[in-house]
């Protein structure tokens, strides 16, 4: 856009600390913040493994039960919790689904997804250790 | 009215549906590997209160390392795709371009390496 | 005097006499039923005729009166004074827009946007009116009904920090109104919109803040439609990709 010439107007840009402004944004600039924690626990991962790689399976059995490791990924695991939860509530608001006449509200997709959350994790650990 | 051309992102568009299939990994599948791998083993509870262990991948069991590839690989996407717009909202703006770079060269690394270390372990099969 | 009175917190800003915004109070008679607005004309019909504000219908329906009232926005013609706490109301104009004076800002940008996505019925070919009307279902027009209640009134882009952080985004009003268009049985303008609302500065930049659907005074819900335009560009980004000489 260019500058308006027809007459001066006083410019006013939102600064870096905008999100502390109320509660939605705070919540917001939370939500995106959980991100760096789902990457960081990845490249942490992807780093264990290599140890594997590297070294041997002892290695990585011992880097899972590091306790700084362990530390992390709690604080990974609940950030992770938090994505979910507000991802799911997400979904529901941006894709409502007809029932009838009425539409349902993102809070009955966050419970509907938390479940199926519940039924995939159980699933992973039967496909993968149990069986 | 001056002429305008819009030209449609359709990199940007792909890379964002990338973004959002990573989102729904991470929602979906980074918990249950995480309680796994950080609560169940390390504090022996369900299901390694017995004699297994998190190497479900070295027996060459094909889905497990799918399992974590699909899982690490799409949570790291999304994660750094999510981080590098973070970034941007608390001053960086400017930056953008070099925050992407830095952000996709983390995403291919981490990827790479991510694979070849899961087919390694696969093809060793009982590897100690 | 036992009369009730509310005090209200006006910005005052003349670019040719003030460096920076001040606030001003005015001490005005309070009535259970006032509106921020009957506020501020009594201000300026009784006490300050140079306090400078839009407004036109005071019913909520022009989109002229925009505010940030206690630092929300807001439509002044639409904001009780009582429910708002206390007797003190900050008045401010709308964030993210520059201010020409008092609580009037530049629409400039909004408008070239408005103008950018063709917010008309788009035909490859009119059929002439002696063939008939455009038949349209029900369920055809619940599918963009929603997004047509646009009043203009740029709250949404006052409530947008991607919009305050970087001007060139198309924000959340001219993206629905684009969508309103997409989704409207009778428009055939796809090709002309889809660049607009797709290139990078279109919904790409939004990161699903939300704050727009807060504020909006009509319930047009504005990030609904950027997330599913979003959706239809991924979509088609792939379609294209699958189907290089494939039509949408």
């Amino acid at each position: 856009m260019e500058d308006n010439k027809r007459y001066p107007e006083l410019r006013r840009r939102l600064s870096p600390g905008w999100w502390t402004a109320n509660r939605h944004y705070t919540m917001y600039m939370v939500r995106e913040w959980t991100s760096l924690f789902v990457a960081l626990y990845s490249l942490i991962f992807i780093y264990g493994l290599s140890l594997w790689a590297m070294g041997s399976r002892a290695d990585f059995l011992s880097f899972l039960k590091n306790p700084a490791i362990v530390g992390f990924s709690l604080i990974a695991l609940v950030f992770t919790m938090y994505h979910a939860a507000t991802w799911f509530y997400l979904l529901g608001a941006i894709a409502p689904v007809k029932i009838g006449r009425s539409r349902t509200k993102p809070w009955q997709a966050l419970v509907l997804n938390l479940i199926l959350l519940v039924i995939i994790s159980y699933l992973a650990i039967w496909l993968l250790v149990l069986r | 009215m001056k002429a305008e051309t819009h030209k449609v992102a359709r990199l940007h568009a792909m890379l964002w549906g990338i973004f959002s299939l990573g989102g729904m990994i991470a929602a979906f599948l980074l918990p249950v590997l995480i309680y796994m791998t950080a609560i169940a083993y390390p504090y022996s509870l369900w299901p390694f209160n017995g004699v297994r262990d998190p190497s479900f991948l070295v027996t060459g069991h094909l889905l497990g390392a799918l399992f974590i590839f699909v899982t690490i690989a799409g949570s790291l996407y999304h994660g750094i795709f999510r981080f590098q717009s973070a970034l941007t909202e608390v001053g960086l703006l400017k930056y953008r371009r070099a925050l992407e770079a830095v952000g996709y060269f983390i995403i291919f690394v981490g990827i790479i390496a991510l694979a070849y270390y899961l087919v390694r372990w696969y093809l060793n099969g009982t590897i100690t | 005097m036992s009369q009730d009175i509310a005090t209200i917190r006006v910005t005052r800003y003349r670019p040719e006499k003030d460096a920076k915004p001040f606030f001003q109070e005015y001490k005005v008679p309070y009535r259970h039923d006032m509106v921020v607005l009957d506020a501020l004309n009594y201000i300026k019909a009784e006490i300050d005729g140079s306090l400078t504000y839009r407004w036109s219908c005071r019913m909520g329906v022009c989109g002229s009166c925009g505010a940030n009232i206690d630092g929300e926005p807001k439509l002044t013609c639409a904001s009780f004074l009582h429910d708002f706490k206390g007797r003190t109301i900050t008045v401010e104009p709308m964030p993210n827009f520059p201010v020409i004076k008092d609580l009037v800002v530049d629409m400039e940008d909004f408008m070239e946007k408005l103008v950018k996505i063709k917010p008309w019925i788009i035909r490859e070919k009119e059929t002439p009116p002696e063939q008939g009307e455009y038949k349209q279902s029900a369920q055809e027009l619940e599918r963009y009904s929603q997004f047509s209640s646009c009043i203009n009134c740029m709250l949404c882009y006052a409530a947008c920090p991607i919009y305050g952080l970087n001007e060139k985004f198309l924000g959340p009003a001219a993206t629905a109104l684009a969508y309103r268009y997409i989704e409207d049985s009778r428009d055939q303008g796809k090709d002309v919109r889809f660049p607009v609302v797709h290139e990078m500065e279109g919904v790409w930049e939004c990161t699903l803040v939300g704050e727009c659907s807060v504020v909006c005074p009509k319930g047009v819900d504005p990030m609904l439609a950027i997330q599913k335009t979003k959706i239809l560009g991924a979509t088609n980004a792939i379609k294209s990709l699958l189907m290089p000489r494939g039509g949408h």
